[in-house]
């Protein structure tokens, strides 16, 4: 069965070494044709069907499509419409494709998972009918390229050999290589390029809008504006030579004449200014830079600077080149700025979008303006263009040529009608990379059969913990309880805190369906109207919540506790609970407040309430940071579901209360887990920021006379704390808002990945710290909840839970969940602020944030909110003129002067003059400044503006 | 090395069958034992070869490695050859029992490879005084029947013609330079072989000399001359060892044996190497599974 | 940019096997005319030789003299050109001495070692071409070089090594996949009575997956057994028809 075969490989580490492998040729690798009578049975993947349906002008017969590696790579979109079905893919497809294209192949595998598809995975490579060995002078391309055509070749014979059936089923080899296809016809096979398949499909007219326009000619005149990209080879040996750096382009939102390149090993960014220095580079890729000779180097300008959607007749790249050099940027602003030379890995996704409105209606070519403001527009080519218009869509990315302007790209999918709040959704989830859809038959079957009753054998496993009063306490409508508190007094005059958290590990077992589920999407996202659930409902909101008056099971820890908060003994321990209540915040607050009251539940609260006390102070005094972030909430009317009122969220003692426990709670299992499992115990950690992070605030800070000490958090909390303004509360949860906008993002990580020094929680200034207290929203927790279940031995332990690496893996996906959830979070809040403000006009307090070239960034408490005030366009010679002071970061106009911190007055309204793209408006009120401010507004709620504003106008 | 002792009676037999050129195996004085050579054996080296006279058995590998050219010799590159007995050919050989031996056959072999005009290490040149190739000749001795200076040597030049080495590319710019190996298997270098020597190796036995001794024969041999003849005759190195002394004249006779026998042998080798590699990938190669 | 793929979806591995599917085998016994018992094997691109002197009489010190069984005396060593970038040394470095120990432990297991008391057996084994299962090489070929001398054994040894890789357990792993950092079980057994008379472990591997993962490299001895099995028949009676023994 087996025939042997050394193929040779050279490669270099270092030293050139020559590798022999094996490879071995096998004659029994089966074709996956369902109607085939020759091979045997298959026994993986989707079999291709007995009567293929493809309907194509081009063949007639019933027949398979074998794509070559760039037709599946580039048409991607295609290849995942439900039409296109019963295709080959063959192995030296799938292997170059997996090492060009990461999320490539993983869409590649999916479909090839996905039973309607019929896509089958021939081994070609292991047949020994299909093997080709690479001949002298073949390129190791023109060798797979060859090798796709001996497969087939193959098919097409093995189909029609004799003892097949009656019924003969063709191939159709798709390439879009000119050469290869000639030498397909040549040897007597179907070849086409895509374009042509496509196109003489039948009833699939909408397939070709979703073709990636790799030939569509180019709009504008064939005249090269954009820089080569140099060659590969040439940029690795570049870099080599240190000529060249290596690193991912990160565009500004806020001007996109503006981007940031990090590159690996260097803490700075490179700034990167204007269209030919940027040369075609689109956020998240992976690019070469060169650096400028120093005196070209420049600094943001501090414009905020958005690609007018209404202007049809643009600049010219130049000319807007040309106003950025014009400008003389002083010596000591400047920053180290390159350019690009080259990409080194694209890292194009799908992007949400709207269709521009186009001047000629019937054309089919069309400009796309994403959600995202990072990524350029994108042209592409439809027919459909008066059915989008009013559409969000999905386009791709296919390729931008150097002629043109614009990236080219092709449609994908609508979404649906814009500002319809549900389309709106969808957008920002998919933006968000968020997976939304529902929960699949798989995954529910996980779930325990109702009625769901404790047994017996549960009770005798666990500690009954049903006696001891247990509430929870939790912000109002919470439905997903996942943890509760109690406190008593023990006979030696000690306490005894417990804290209940939900065992979710119970329910989802290692392997299963639903814990994959719940690994992949790694944390529940909650949206201002809506929740997208990690588990399925009848587990998040029901089973694991920690509802009162009902047995749950809990995963407890327990401490005995002296009355100054000293731990005297902790016991983590699986168990049953019955809490007592579920209260809000406020109920808990106003229960501990209410002297009247004195049943156990309340002394406890008090306790509890007390030792917190105790613990925040220490924490406080180890150098923990109390930072702030601006939260609101909406208050969403129950019918119409739009929100009727936004307040900022109220911060409670009991709030601090809870948090305390959880705190500590959370450092506990850490400590416990790692102790048994120093290599692979799931942590939290938090890096301190590079000081260089907190020259904002400290510049800020100046301003009003205060010192703020970064050298350590404990420095840096003390400073916080002092910086106090008796006249102006706000200013210290300002200094706290840009002090939290300094931090690096908390992750996760392994504990055998790193060295033992990194493992420090800069935030909460704790050796080491993790997440145990919300397994049913977190995927982290439920690791740490079978890690620690395993160390008390309430729970087996697992292959893949004790592995470095593995955990890694699933650490880095949960880092990038949490950070998506969290911006989805805000854009959620953003779309309501919209929403909200569609139909008012208000004026509110507000305070300045940062000070720009030509805008105001202004932050206003009550609604937790940040807006941009412009105060010119840096075009139109409007009145009055502000001036600038880049130095002292200040706007003047006349005698009024804008500082960081300055209080104002500001109106609030939606920009509606654009109604695909609804913009929140602030002009100000006061201080006063003739022709600029607005007068102050009445009553709150206003009838919505019927006609524009007139400010609104002059940011044209 | 299996011992072989011999009793007086049979020394004198094999001394007189010399004297008349009938040796006690059949052969003439000038004649090799049954000689297989068999290249590309080992697949993980830029060369190999084995060879297998009578018992005598010999696997070569050459290994190709980019290194620093020595600082005496700026523009050429360097061979290394390293022995090693392996303990299969007699268990005297274990440990470090074969070191001995070891040493004096790449010795010989350095000496006979030190001669520009008979291997030219400017061909292994790749970057002046920077980059060259060096060859690691790894000699593995694995059955002593004798007369193993040969056999190595005849090893030794049929790996090396076997040796293929990658191209490379030396782009530069801006000072950088930077190598590059062809990814395509067939773009590779092959090694001039064509004046390289091989040892011949003459053994004083009675009054005549013999060539490939047998190991009987060397148990009656009192004293050798080893030399490297080059295709053309051209002797490059040059070696009298043994116990016995020799006298003059009889060492220009055994020269002049060795060059003539020296000249054909290298003759029927590129003969045979060339056959090979005619036959190209169609021949099945065999190595120990014959 | 993707790293290996040791296992791919469509159950295939690297070079073409599937899980459970051994390397090629060739082996051929008397490749050395001078040794008392010699063989070659060739287990896929790993290459040993082996060679057995013996049993003789003590050689060096008589101190190490054993008065009811045999002296084992095994040497490991490797080619310099064997691996894929060049060793310095052929023998003597720490990896060879723990291999050559590891054979000792083997063969003394097997060897019916009270047949011969007071005198020694030499195993001697060269690794040609190292392409991973470099032990399990070695012990196969020294078994057959055994055979071929004629020693008394309790049985074959067959050695076989098993990984595991996305909860499929691989036997007779080469190189790449020893290198991959997979968990690697090498074991040695004496097929017929299916004792194990070596086993070792590399890497991590979980509590759970042991069985799984020591049965398939027991398997793979078993198997290994029935190829040596049938290429000394096969030996045998070519050796007897040049003998003309068979009447």
């Amino acid at each position: 069965m087996l025939t042997s075969k050394t193929f040779v490989k050279k490669t270099k580490r270092g030293r050139i070494i020559k590798i022999v492998r094996e490879h071995y040729l096998r004659d029994d690798i089966t074709c996956g044709s369902e109607s085939c009578q020759i091979c045997d049975p298959f026994d993986f993947g989707q079999p291709l069907v007995a009567e293929p349906e493809n309907k194509s002008r081009l063949c007639l017969t019933p027949h398979y499509i074998i794509p070559d590696t760039n037709v599946v790579l580039h048409q991607m979109d295609v290849m995942e419409d439900s039409s296109v079905q019963n295709v080959v893919i063959l192995q030296t497809v799938l292997d170059e494709v997996r090492h060009r294209s990461s999320p490539g192949y993983k869409r590649l595998k999916s479909m090839l998972a996905n039973p309607s598809k019929h896509f089958f995975t021939f081994c070609n490579e292991f047949n020994k009918n299909t093997y080709v060995e690479r001949q002298k002078g073949e390129s190791s391309n023109d060798r797979n390229d060859r090798a796709i055509r001996e497969a087939t070749s193959w098919y097409q014979d093995h189909l029609r050999s004799e003892g097949q059936s009656d019924l003969i089923i063709d191939v159709v080899l798709l390439t879009n290589d000119a050469d290869n296809r000639r030498k397909a016809i040549q040897q007597g096979l179907k070849a086409f390029t895509v374009h042509e398949y496509v196109k003489s499909l039948e009833n699939c007219g909408h397939l070709v809008d979703l073709l990636s326009q790799s030939q569509m000619s180019v709009h504008s005149q064939d005249r090269l504006m954009f820089p080569e990209h140099l060659p590969l080879s040439e940029i690795q040996r570049g870099i080599k030579a240190g000529r060249y750096f290596q690193g991912s382009f990160m565009a500004s939102r806020e001007n996109y004449l503006e981007a940031n390149v990090s590159v690996h090993n260097k803490d700075e960014m490179v700034f990167i200014q204007g269209h030919m220095n940027q040369n075609r580079a689109v956020h998240s890729d992976v690019v070469a830079i060169e650096m400028l000779p120093e005196e070209e180097w420049s600094c943001p300008s501090s414009m905020v600077l958005e690609e007018s959607s209404e202007k049809i007749v643009e600049d010219s790249m130049e000319t807007e080149d040309e106003a950025i050099k014009r400008k003389k940027i002083p010596k000591e602003l400047r920053q180290p700025t390159g350019r690009i030379v080259g990409i080194i890995k694209r890292n194009w996704r799908q992007y949400c979008g709207i269709l521009r409105p186009s001047a000629v209606k019937e054309g089919t070519r069309h400009i796309v303006v994403p959600a995202e403001k990072k990524i350029p527009k994108i042209r592409i080519e439809t027919r459909q263009a008066a059915d989008l218009i009013t559409q969000r869509i999905v386009v791709a990315i296919d390729n931008w040529p150097r002629n043109s302007r614009y990236p080219q790209g092709h449609f994908v999918r609508k979404l649906g009608n814009i500002g319809d709040k549900d389309t709106e959704n969808e957008v920002l989830l998919l933006e968000h990379d968020v997976p939304h859809s529902n929960f699949s038959e798989a995954v529910l079957a996980c779930l325990p059969k109702l009625p769901w009753i404790i047994t017996d054998e549960d009770y005798k496993r666990r500690r009954d913990l049903r006696h001891i009063d247990i509430c929870s306490v939790d912000p109002p409508g919470c439905t997903d309880i996942d943890d509760a508190l109690h406190c008593r007094e023990l006979e030696n005059g000690n306490l005894e805190i417990g804290v209940h958290i939900a065992d979710v590990s119970h329910f989802i077992r290692p392997g299963t369906a639903i814990d994959k589920e719940a690994a992949e999407r790694g944390t529940t996202v909650y949206l201002t109207d809506r929740r997208i659930d990690m588990v399925p409902e009848l587990l998040s909101s029901n089973l694991c919540s920690l509802r009162s008056n009902v047995e749950r099971f809990a995963f407890s820890i327990l401490w005995e506790m002296t009355h100054d908060a000293d731990v005297v003994g902790t016991s983590f321990t699986k168990s049953v609970i019955k809490s007592k209540a579920a209260f809000t915040y406020a109920e808990a607050q106003m229960k501990i407040d209410d002297t009247a009251q004195n049943d156990s539940l309340t002394r406890s609260l008090r306790h509890l309430n007390r030792l917190a006390k105790i613990l925040k102070q220490r924490r406080v005094d180890a150098g923990a940071l109390t930072l702030a972030s601006p939260e609101i909430r909406f208050h969403i009317d129950s019918e119409t579901h739009e929100p009727i009122d936004v307040q900022a969220k109220q911060i409670m003692e009991t709030n601090s209360m809870v948090e305390e426990f959880m705190l500590l709670a959370n450092v506990a299992s850490a400590k416990k887990t790692l102790e048994e499992f120093p290599d692979c115990a799931c942590l939290r950690r938090h890096p301190a920021p590079p000081p260089s992070n907190f020259e904002p605030v400290i510049k800020a800070a100046l301003s009003k006379g205060f010192n703020i000490d970064v050298s350590k958090g404990k420095a840096l909390a003390d400073s916080l704390q002092s910086a106090v303004v008796p006249s102006d509360p706000y200013f210290n949860t300002m200094l706290r808002i840009m002090t939290t906008r300094c931090m690096m993002q908390a992750v996760y990580f392994c504990s055998g990945m790193i060295p033992e020094t990194e493992y420090f929680h800069y935030g909460l200034a704790a050796g080491i710290y993790t997440h145990f207290t919300s397994p049913i929203r977190r995927f982290s927790d439920i690791i740490v909840h079978r890690l620690l279940a395993v160390c008390i031995g309430a729970d087996a332990s697992y292959p893949s839970l004790t592995e470095k690496h593995k955990t890694q893996v699933v650490c880095n996906n949960l880092n990038y969940r949490h950070k998506m959830a969290q911006y989805a979070g805000r854009a959620s809040v953003n779309l309501h602020t919209h929403i909200f403000f569609k139909n008012r006009t208000t004026n509110e307090e507000g305070y300045v944030l940062f000070v720009r070239q030509n805008a105001l960034q202004v932050l206003i408490p009550k609604y937790g909110l940040e807006g941009t005030l412009y105060l010119s366009d840096g075009k139109t010679k409007s009145k009055p003129r502000f001036t600038y002071n880049e130095e002292a970061n200040t706007q003047t106009c006349g005698s009024v002067t804008f500082h960081v911190f300055d209080q104002v007055i500001i109106e609030l309204s939606i920009d509606q003059s654009n109604v695909q793209h609804l913009k929140l408006c602030l002009k100000l009120v006061k201080p006063e400044i003739p022709g600029f401010s607005v007068p102050a507004h009445s009553s709150e709620d206003s009838e919505p503006p019927k006609k524009k504003q007139k400010k609104g106008q002059t940011k044209k | 090395m299996v011992d072989v002792q011999l009793s007086d009676a049979e020394k004198v037999f094999i001394l007189h069958g010399v004297q008349d050129n009938c040796r006690e195996d059949g052969r003439g004085c000038e004649d090799y034992r049954h000689l297989e050579i068999e290249t590309s054996v080992m697949s993980n080296t830029n060369g190999s070869a084995r060879v297998r006279l009578a018992n005598t058995d010999i696997l070569v590998g050459v290994k190709a490695e980019l290194g620093t050219p020595s600082p005496e010799k700026l523009n050429k590159g360097r061979i290394e050859f390293f022995v090693d007995c392996s303990a299969n050919a007699t268990p005297e050989f274990e440990g470090r029992g074969g070191e001995d031996l070891a040493t004096d056959i790449s010795n010989m072999l350095y000496r006979a490879y030190d001669c520009p005009n008979c291997f030219d290490l400017q061909q292994l040149c790749v970057i002046p005084d920077q980059q060259c190739w060096i060859l690691y000749v790894d000699i593995l001795l694995l059955e002593c029947g004798g007369n193993l200076f040969d056999a190595t040597s005849l090893a030794v030049k049929a790996a090396l013609f076997n040796t293929s080495i990658p191209t490379v590319t030396v782009t530069k710019d801006e000072g950088v330079v930077d190598l590059e190996i062809s990814d395509d298997p067939y773009d590779v270098q092959r090694l001039d072989m064509k004046s390289s020597p091989c040892i011949v190796t003459l053994s004083k036995v009675g009054h005549s000399h013999v060539v490939d001794a047998s190991q009987k024969e060397e148990c009656c041999t009192l004293a050798r001359l080893i030399m490297g003849v080059t295709e053309k005759g051209t002797i490059t190195a040059l070696k009298k060892e043994g116990s016995g002394s020799l006298d003059p004249t009889s060492i220009e006779d055994m020269m002049e044996t060795g060059r003539r026998v020296g000249e054909s042998l290298n003759k029927c080798l590129m003969d045979a190497l060339a056959e090979e590699e005619r036959q190209g990938t169609k021949k099945k190669s065999l190595g120990f599974l014959r | 940019m993707a790293g290996l793929e040791l296992l791919s979806d469509q159950g295939f591995r690297i070079d073409g096997r599937r899980p459970h599917e051994l390397r090629k085998i060739q082996c051929r016994l008397g490749v050395f005319n001078q040794a008392d018992g010699s063989a070659y094997i060739e287990q896929g691109n790993t290459k040993v030789l082996a060679a057995v002197y013996g049993p003789h009489e003590i050689r060096g010190s008589r101190s190490k003299v054993l008065h009811d069984k045999v002296l084992v005396n095994c040497q490991y060593s490797m080619a310099t050109f064997s691996t894929g970038e060049r060793k310095r040394r052929p023998r003597g470095d720490r990896k060879s001495q723990e291999m050559t120990m590891h054979l000792q432990q083997t063969f003394d297991a097997a060897i019916q070692t009270s047949l011969y008391p007071r005198s020694q057996i030499d195993i001697f084994v060269e690794v040609l071409q190292s392409d991973g299962g470099n032990y399990c090489a070695s012990v196969n070929a020294s078994t057959l070089a055994l055979i071929d001398a004629g020693i008394a054994l309790r049985d074959y040894v067959c050695a076989c090594s098993s990984s595991f890789v996305n909860d499929t357990p691989l036997t007779d792993i080469n190189y790449l996949e020893e290198s991959s950092g997979s968990p690697e079980i090498i074991a040695a057994t004496l097929p017929k009575s299916e004792q194990i008379v070596f086993l070792e472990m590399n890497g991590r591997l979980h509590e759970d997956n042991l069985s799984r993962v020591t049965d398939m490299a027991v398997k793979g001895c078993k198997d290994i057994h029935d190829i040596l099995d049938q290429v000394v028949r096969d030996h045998v009676s070519e050796v007897s028809t040049v003998h003309g023994w068979e009447n």
